[in-house]
C-alpha cells in the first residue's frame, strides 16, 4: 500500500526523540504598537537553537533545561532579548517594538532574510514596506506587480496582474487569501490585482519546492495573509489616488483581546468617463471595488478564533446594451488550538465563489448569461514540535467544488432560449504530513508526501471521446454518484547543506497535480474564461520539479546573492483545437480539447541589497517553456505563448532624507512567442492570413522604466501622511500591446502589421494617511 | 474611436462576440483616459512553399456553382488572387456528374448545374498531381421573411442596421451565413450564426458592420440600397467560416491564430460549400 509511505516520517522522529531533560519554549511573537502577530520571526536560544514562528505567529522550541540568553528578531522590528532560566517548560508572549520608532537615524530596513540553513527554496517573500515605494501603473500599490519583479516570476502582459511562474500557465497558480482559493485575481481585466496592500499583513511565493500542505496547482504557490487588526489602538488610514480611493479601520474590541479590521477599496475614474464630451464614452460604467474584512478573539491563552472576509466586484457597463459583473466573495472561519507547547493545531473553514454574470440589451436579443464555481473547504492542520531535531506538520483537506459553466436566461421577447448547461460537482481531498529534520548543524531534510484524491461527482451526463473529439458515448449519473476518482501521490523533498556562515546549497523536488483547469482560448485573460474540473476524460495536470539552488550573504550581510536553476516536466497539459468553439452550448467541452506534455527549465539570479539608504535589487531569468501537443504544430514541440528567454528586472529604492524616498525600476524582457502568417490567400473575397507554426515569432522586446517619489508630509503626534507621485513607462517606450494583420487603409492591395500600445507616460499622483 | 471597430469580431449574436465586447469596452474607455497609439510596423515574415487554394460552392440556383482556384502569396506581395489554371474540376450528387469550364482565370463555372436542398454534392479538383476531393450537404431552404432598416444606439452613435426576420425551425441544428452589400459593395466581414441559442424561434437578426470608423462607406446611411444574401449550410460550412472569421483575419487579440478547419481533403486550403441562397433589398429610410 502506498499509504504506508506516510508513516515513514513518524518512524524517523521516534529515532530522534529520545533525548532527556528537555524543556519546551514555547509562545507567540507579536507587534507591541498594533498586536499583530509576527509571521516568520526568528526565536534564538544563545545563538544553538532556533525557530521561526508560524503563520500564527507560534513558535515552540525544545532545549535542554538551563538558563539562557533568547533573542527573537524580525525585519523592520527592535530585536528583543531577555535571560530565561528554564527548568521546565516555559511559556512566553513576547513583542516586538517597530524598529522604525524606536530609532531616530533614517534606516530603510529591507526584505525578510531569507534563511540559509532550512531545505525551502523556491519560495519570495515580499516586504509590504518595500510594496509602498515600487512605481506602478497608475499609482495603484500592488503586491502581485512587486513579486512580478522577481525571477522566475513573468506578467502575463504590460501593465497585468496575471502571471507565469517558471513556464507555467497564468491558471496554474494556486492564489489564497486567508486560506481561500481566490480563483481570479485580477481587476478590469488584469490592470489591477484583487489584493489591497492596505489590508495585507505577508505574501509568500512559492515557486517550486512547495510544502506538503499546499497542493492543487502546477506552478506555484501564493500565500496572501490579511492583517488581523490592531488590538492595541484605533486607526484609521486610507489614500485618494488618481484612479481609487481607499479607507482602512482597524481597532480593539477588547483590548490585547479582540479587534476588527474593515478595509475598502473602491475605484472612481467612472466619474471621469462622466465628463467627457464624447458620448460614446460617458454612458459607459467601468468600476471596481474590494471589501476585507477581519475579526479575532483570544479565547484564553490556548484559543484563537479568526473570521475574515473578502468581497470584490467589477462593473463594465456599455450604455444598457451591455453589462458584466464578476468577483470573488471569500470567507474563512479559523480555529487555533494549542493542545500543549509542543502541538499546535489549526482547523479553517472556507468558502470561496468566483461568478460572473452578463448582460445583453441588443435588438431582439435580451438575455443574461451566469456562470460560477464555489467551493466548500474544510482544513485541519498539526504543527508538532517533534524534538529539537524534528518540525512535523500533517493534516487534511477536503473541498466540495460546484461549477455552474454557464446559463442563459432570455426574456420573453428575446429570440434567445433558455439553456441551463449541466452543473459540475467534486471533492477534493488530500491527505499531507511532512518533516523537517535538523540531520546536523550544517544539513537540513524537509520530505513529506501528499496524497491527493480528485472525485468527479454526479449528477450529470460524462462522455466518451474518440480521437477526433467525436462523442462515441454518453454516460448519465444520479446525484452524488462517483463518475471516477483520480489518486495521485505527491512526494515534497528538499535539502539544505549550510557550508559556512554565509552561504549554503539546496536542492528539491517537488510533484503537484491540478485537476482545476482555465480553458482560455483567448491569448488575452477575460473574466468569461472558464474553470472545468477534470472529468473521464480530461485527466489531471501533473507536474514534477527538480531545483537547485545557492544562496550566499555578502559583504556582511548587507547584499544577498540567490541562483536557482529548475527543470520541470508538465503532463495532461490542455489546448484547443484548432478551430474550437468554446462557448459550444452543449456540454462536452472534451470535443473541443487536445491534451500533450511541457517542460520548462532555466536559471535564475537575483543579487538584493538588503540594507543602507539605498536599498533593492537586480532579477535575471534565462528560462525555456515549451509545450508538446499532438494535432498542434504537426505534433512537434513549440515555444509556449509565455516563453521569453531572458528577463530582467531592476528595483532600486534611495532615501535622500527623513521627508523623501526616491525609486526606480527598470524591465526588460523578450517578446513573447507569437503566431505570425506565413502567407495570405483570398477568401470570399477578403485577405485570409496563412499559418505554418504556432508561436513561431515573437512581439518585439519590451522594456519600460518607471519612476517614483513619496514624500512625508509634517508628522504629528497622531497624524501623519505622505504624497506619492509616480511616473510609469518614463521614456515612452512603445511596448507592443498586439500586433494585427490588415489590408492597408491607404493601399487595400498591400497587407501591413500594425501594433498598437497602450500605457506610455502615465503619470500619477496619490495622497495617503494615517490617524490613531 | 477606431479601437471600438479593431476589436469588435466579424460576427453576431454568439459567445465570442461577448468577449469581444468586453475587451473593446475597456479599451474604448482606457482610450478615452489613457493614451494608446497605433502604428505600422515593419516585422520580418519567412516566405513558404506555396499552397492551393480552393473556393467551391453549389448553390439552388442556375449558374450558382462556382470554384475558384488560387495559391497562397507571401505577406509582401499584393492582394489579388494568384490563380490557378489548368485544373480540372468535377461535381456529382453521387447520379449525375459534371465537368466545370475554366471561364475566367483560376474561376471554373458551370451553367447549368443546379443544386437541390438534401442532396449531397461531391467535388473534385484535379491540379497536376494534386487531388482534392470533398462532400457537402445543401440544407433545407429557411424562408427570409423580411429584411428591413433597424437603428441602434452603439457606443454613443446611432447606427442602422440590416436586420433580417426569419423562423428558425424547431428541434434541428440549422447553419447560416449572410453576405451584406451596402451600394453593390461587398461588405468585407463574415456573418456566420448556428440556432445554439435561438432554436425554433422567430429571429430578427441585425448584421453589426464594424470596421474602422474612418471608413464611413461601410456604414449604412440613409438612401444607401442595402442587399442581404441569406444562405444556409451545413455545420462543416459553419464550422469553417466560424473558425475563419475567429482565428484567421489576422485580429491577434482572438483566438490563437490557425487556418480554419476546413472540408476539403487533400492539400488544400479553402472550403466546399453546397447552400441554398435568397435575396432580398432594402433603401435605408
Amino acid at each position: 500500500m502506498k499509504l504506508t509511505w506516510l508513516l515513514i516520517p513518524i518512524f524517523f522522529i521516534s529515532i530522534h526523540s529520545y533525548a532527556q531533560n528537555k524543556v519546551t519554549l514555547s509562545g507567540t511573537v507579536r507587534s507591541k504598537s498594533k498586536g499583530e502577530t509576527i509571521i516568520g520571526a526568528t526565536v534564538s536560544v544563545d545563538g544553538k537553537f532556533s525557530t521561526k514562528t508560524n503563520e500564527y505567529g507560534f513558535f515552540s522550541l525544545q532545549i535542554p533545561a538551563g538558563t539562557y540568553q533568547l533573542v527573537v528578531s524580525y525585519v523592520s522590528f527592535t530585536t528583543y532579548s531577555d535571560t530565561i532560566r528554564a527548568s521546565g517548560d516555559v511559556v512566553l508572549h513576547v513583542r516586538l517594538d517597530d524598529a522604525a520608532q524606536a530609532l531616530d537615524e533614517v534606516v530603510i530596513s529591507s526584505s525578510q532574510e531569507r534563511s540559509l540553513g532550512t531545505p525551502q527554496m523556491g519560495v519570495e517573500q515580499v516586504d509590504l514596506q518595500e510594496v509602498k515605494h515600487v512605481p506602478v501603473l497608475m499609482g495603484e500599490r500592488d503586491v502581485l506587480k512587486v513579486i512580478q519583479l522577481l525571477p522566475g516570476i513573468k506578467p502575463a502582459g504590460d501593465g497585468n496582474s496575471g502571471m507565469f511562474v517558471r513556464g507555467g500557465g497564468a491558471d496554474q497558480n494556486l492564489i489564497l487569501l486567508d486560506e481561500a482559493t481566490v480563483y481570479n485575481a485580477s481587476h478590469l481585466l488584469g490592470f489591477f490585482s484583487t489584493f489591497n496592500s492596505d489590508a495585507i499583513k505577508d505574501m509568500t511565493v512559492y515557486k517550486g519546492g512547495m510544502p506538503a500542505q499546499y497542493g492543487g496547482r502546477l506552478s506555484s504557490v501564493l500565500d496572501v495573509k490579511m492583517n488581523d487588526g490592531n488590538n492595541q489602538d484605533f486607526n484609521v488610514s486610507g489614500g485618494l489616488g488618481l484612479i481609487s480611493a481607499k479607507l482602512n479601520v482597524e481597532g480593539p474590541i477588547q483590548k490585547d483581546k479582540s479587534s476588527f479590521l474593515v478595509s475598502g477599496r473602491r475605484t472612481y475614474f467612472d466619474m471621469f468617463l462622466k465628463l467627457s464630451s464624447d458620448s460614446s464614452i460617458n454612458n459607459n460604467q467601468l468600476y471596481f471595488y474590494d471589501l476585507n474584512a477581519k475579526l479575532n478573539f483570544h479565547l484564553g491563552d490556548k484559543d484563537h478564533l479568526y473570521f475574515s472576509g473578502y468581497l470584490g466586484k467589477d462593473r463594465l457597463g456599455v450604455g444598457d446594451v451591455f453589462g458584466l459583473d464578476w468577483g470573488n466573495t471569500t470567507g474563512t472561519l479559523r480555529w487555533n488550538h494549542i493542545f500543549n507547547s509542543r502541538l499546535f493545531s489549526n482547523t479553517s473553514m472556507i468558502y470561496s465563489n468566483y461568478d460572473y454574470n452578463i448582460g445583453i440589451n441588443s435588438g431582439t436579443n435580451k438575455f443574461n448569461i451566469y456562470s460560477s464555481i464555489e467551493d466548500y473547504q474544510l482544513k485541519q492542520e498539526f504543527q508538532w514540535n517533534a524534538g529539537n531535531r524534528n518540525n512535523v506538520r500533517f493534516g487534511l483537506n477536503s473541498t466540495y467544488h460546484t461549477i455552474r459553466p454557464g446559463e442563459v436566461v432570455a426574456n420573453e421577447e428575446s429570440s434567445v432560449n433558455d439553456i441551463f448547461m449541466q452543473k459540475r460537482y467534486s471533492w477534493e481531498n488530500a491527505l499531507f504530513a511532512t518533516d523537517t529534520w535538523k540531520a546536523s548543524d550544517k544539513l537540513q531534510l524537509t520530505y513529506g508526501l501528499r496524497l491527493s484524491a480528485f472525485s468527479i461527482l454526479g449528477e450529470g451526463d460524462f462522455y466518451d471521446v474518440d480521437g477526433e473529439g467525436r462523442v462515441i458515448d454518453t454516460m448519465r449519473y444520479d446525484r452524488g454518484e462517483f463518475v471516477k476518482t483520480y489518486l495521485n501521490l505527491e512526494p515534497r523533498l528538499a535539502a539544505s547543506y549550510q557550508m559556512n556562515d554565509y552561504s549554503s546549497v539546496k536542492g528539491s523536488y517537488v510533484r503537484n497535480t491540478q485537476n482545476l483547469h482555465l480553458i482560455a482560448n483567448s491569448t488575452a485573460a477575460s473574466p468569461t474564461d472558464k474553470w472545468i474540473a477534470s472529468t473521464n476524460v480530461v485527466k489531471p495536470e501533473v507536474s514534477d520539479q527538480f531545483a537547485l539552488g545557492y544562496y550566499r550573504n555578502l559583504a556582511g550581510n548587507r547584499y544577498e546573492l540567490n541562483v536557482e536553476t529548475y527543470y520541470k516536466t508538465m503532463q495532461n497539459q490542455i489546448d484547443y483545437r484548432d478551430g474550437a468553439d468554446v462557448y459550444n452550448g452543449n456540454n462536452a467541452i472534451e470535443t473541443e480539447l487536445l491534451y500533450g506534455k511541457g517542460r520548462a527549465y532555466g536559471i535564475e539570479w537575483l543579487l538584493r541589497k538588503k540594507s543602507g539608504r539605498l536599498s533593492g535589487w537586480i532579477s535575471y531569468t534565462l528560462s525555456k517553456t515549451e509545450r508538446q501537443i499532438d494535432g498542434i504544430n504537426n505534433g512537434e514541440w513549440y515555444n509556449a505563448r509565455q516563453d521569453r528567454t531572458h528577463d530582467i528586472a531592476i528595483v532600486a529604492m534611495y532615501q535622500l532624507n527623513k521627508k523623501w524616498t526616491l525609486s526606480a525600476n527598470w524591465v526588460y524582457y523578450t517578446g513573447d512567442a507569437i503566431t505570425f502568417p506565413a502567407g495570405k490567400y483570398i477568401i470570399d473575397d477578403q485577405t485570409t492570413y496563412y499559418y505554418t507554426q504556432r508561436n513561431g515569432y515573437r512581439m518585439p522586446d519590451y522594456h519600460r522604466l518607471d519612476l517614483g517619489a513619496t514624500w512625508q508630509l509634517k508628522q504629528k503626534k497622531r497624524w501623519s501622511s505622505e504624497l506619492s507621485f509616480s511616473l510609469y513607462n518614463a521614456y515612452g517606450r512603445e511596448n507592443a500591446y498586439v500586433i494585427e494583420f490588415q489590408d492597408s487603409k491607404d493601399d487595400p492591395n498591400r497587407t501591413v502589421a500594425n501594433q498598437i500600445s497602450l500605457f506610455r507616460f502615465i503619470p500619477s499622483v496619490s495622497y495617503n494617511f494615517k490617524f490613531k | 474611436m477606431d479601437l471600438l471597430n479593431r476589436y469588435s469580431n466579424k460576427q453576431n449574436i454568439n459567445m465570442k462576440r461577448i468577449d469581444n465586447y468586453i475587451w473593446m469596452s475597456v479599451l474604448i474607455i482606457l482610450s478615452g483616459i489613457l493614451f494608446s497609439c497605433e502604428k505600422e510596423i515593419d516585422i520580418r515574415l519567412d516566405g513558404v512553399e506555396k499552397r492551393y487554394v480552393v473556393e467551391a460552392v453549389v448553390t439552388d440556383e442556375e449558374g450558382g456553382s462556382k470554384v475558384l482556384i488560387s495559391q497562397t502569396k507571401d505577406f509582401d506581395e499584393d492582394n489579388t488572387r494568384a490563380t490557378v489554371s489548368g485544373a480540372i474540376v468535377s461535381m456529382s450528387d453521387g447520379t449525375n456528374s459534371i465537368d466545370l469550364e475554366e471561364t475566367a482565370p483560376g474561376e471554373y463555372t458551370s451553367p447549368t448545374w443546379l443544386g437541390t436542398p438534401g442532396t449531397t454534392y461531391h467535388l473534385r479538383v484535379q491540379i497536376g498531381d494534386e487531388q482534392i476531393t470533398a462532400s457537402s450537404t445543401m440544407p433545407d431552404l429557411i424562408r427570409m421573411d423580411s429584411l428591413y432598416i433597424r437603428e441602434e444606439l452603439i457606443f454613443g452613435e446611432i447606427q442602422k442596421l440590416a436586420t433580417i426576420d426569419f423562423m428558425d425551425p424547431f428541434g434541428v441544428p440549422n447553419y447560416y451565413r449572410f453576405v451584406l452589400y451596402v451600394n453593390d459593395r461587398k461588405i468585407k466581414q463574415i456573418f456566420a450564426f448556428n440556432d445554439e441559442l435561438t432554436d425554433g424561434n422567430a429571429n430578427s437578426l441585425s448584421l453589426y458592420v464594424l470596421t474602422e470608423a474612418e471608413d464611413d462607406e461601410d456604414k449604412i446611411k440613409s438612401g444607401d440600397v442595402v442587399r442581404v444574401e441569406m444562405l444556409t449550410t451545413d455545420a462543416a460550412v459553419y464550422k469553417y467560416f466560424f473558425s475563419l472569421a475567429n482565428s484567421a483575419t489576422g485580429d491577434s487579440n482572438s483566438a490563437t491564430p490557425a487556418n480554419p478547419v476546413s472540408n476539403l481533403r487533400g492539400n488544400a486550403l479553402g472550403y466546399f460549400s453546397a447552400h441554398t441562397i435568397q435575396r432580398k433589398e432594402v433603401v435605408a429610410p
